[in-house]
């Protein structure tokens, strides 16, 4: 696995455990525990993301600003899988 | 309002195409238990659910139903590409190919077209809940 | 949303509905990349379906 398909599994992984978190805290609002967590794993996703947007593309229209080329387009296709 | 983030939910990358694997796996797509049946069950119950939290819940479920159907889209765009067109006769795929060669059309494995018949949407919190857990208990 | 605890109260519940036992934030798995692949981080929801029933 290179740098990339790393830091794509990473952001995979941490994006995961927020969305299960966010789906307990949707019905446990007060649980400052599980909202521990979540702040935790939040920060180190949303720096991830950027740093992995900075170097290869942006994953999220918000980390699409463009000098000279649209980069939001560039992104290749997640359908197409790293074989395609 | 959505926003769209490209990347799997999970990666998928699938090396050999197989044509009789994407006709049974793209009911996971467009069946009665798919995915795009999942994520508008969920997305059409929230409006009449009594508990703000519970509402909330079911978009973000839904939400996270519609990043499963990407899944199962690139599982079935991949096991479909790149077939030759002895595969496709071979495999029985010739059915499909002939009204949507390669695309990804919501059906179920049978042919039947995705259809909101496939879900119910009452306006009742029991009634309602229970149809999700007889959905989608199993397979999420 | 009040917490009812299931267990202790099992016999004020009336007949004929059904209940769901209310989740309680315990622990997670330690390795995130195994609830990643797993598909849940919760480990007491780790239900794989076997074509019959599910594991408990």
């Amino acid at each position: 696995m290179n740098n990339k398909e790393q830091m794509l599994r990473d952001i995979g992984i941490l994006d995961f455990t927020l969305i299960e978190l966010a789906l307990y805290l949707d019905t446990h609002p007060y649980d400052t525990n599980a909202m521990e967590y979540y702040n935790h794993y939040n920060r180190i996703k949303t720096q991830l993301e950027r740093e992995f947007s900075r170097i290869y593309y942006p994953l999220k229209l918000s980390l699409a600003e463009s000098n000279q080329e649209w980069r939001w387009g560039a992104a290749p296709l997640p359908w197409e899988g790293v074989c395609g | 309002m959505w926003s769209y983030e490209k990347r799997l939910q999970f990666p998928v990358n699938i090396k050999e195409p197989n044509a009789k694997l994407a006709q049974v796996i793209i009911s996971q797509f467009g069946g009665p238990d798919g995915e795009l049946a999942a994520s508008m069950r969920y997305l059409s119950q929230r409006y009449s659910m009594p508990y703000k939290e519970v509402a909330g819940l079911l978009t973000d479920i839904g939400t996270e139903e519609l990043a499963h159907l990407e899944m199962i889209g690139a599982i079935v765009h991949q096991l479909t590409r790149n077939l030759s067109m002895e595969e496709i006769e071979k495999s029985g795929f010739d059915k499909y190919y002939v009204d949507h060669t390669v695309g990804v059309w919501p059906q179920a494995a049978g042919g039947i077209p995705f259809n909101a018949c496939e879900f119910q949407v009452k306006g009742d919190i029991i009634t309602d809940l229970v149809e999700d857990m007889a959905a989608d208990g199993t397979t999420a | 949303m009040q917490e009812i605890k299931f267990d202790d109260h099992c016999e004020q519940f009336p007949v004929a509905m059904a209940y769901v036992p209310w989740q309680r934030f315990d622990k997670m798995y330690e390795d995130l990349e195994k609830a990643y692949c797993i598909g849940t981080i919760f480990p007491e929801l780790n239900k794989p379906f076997t074509g019959r029933r599910c594991v408990s």
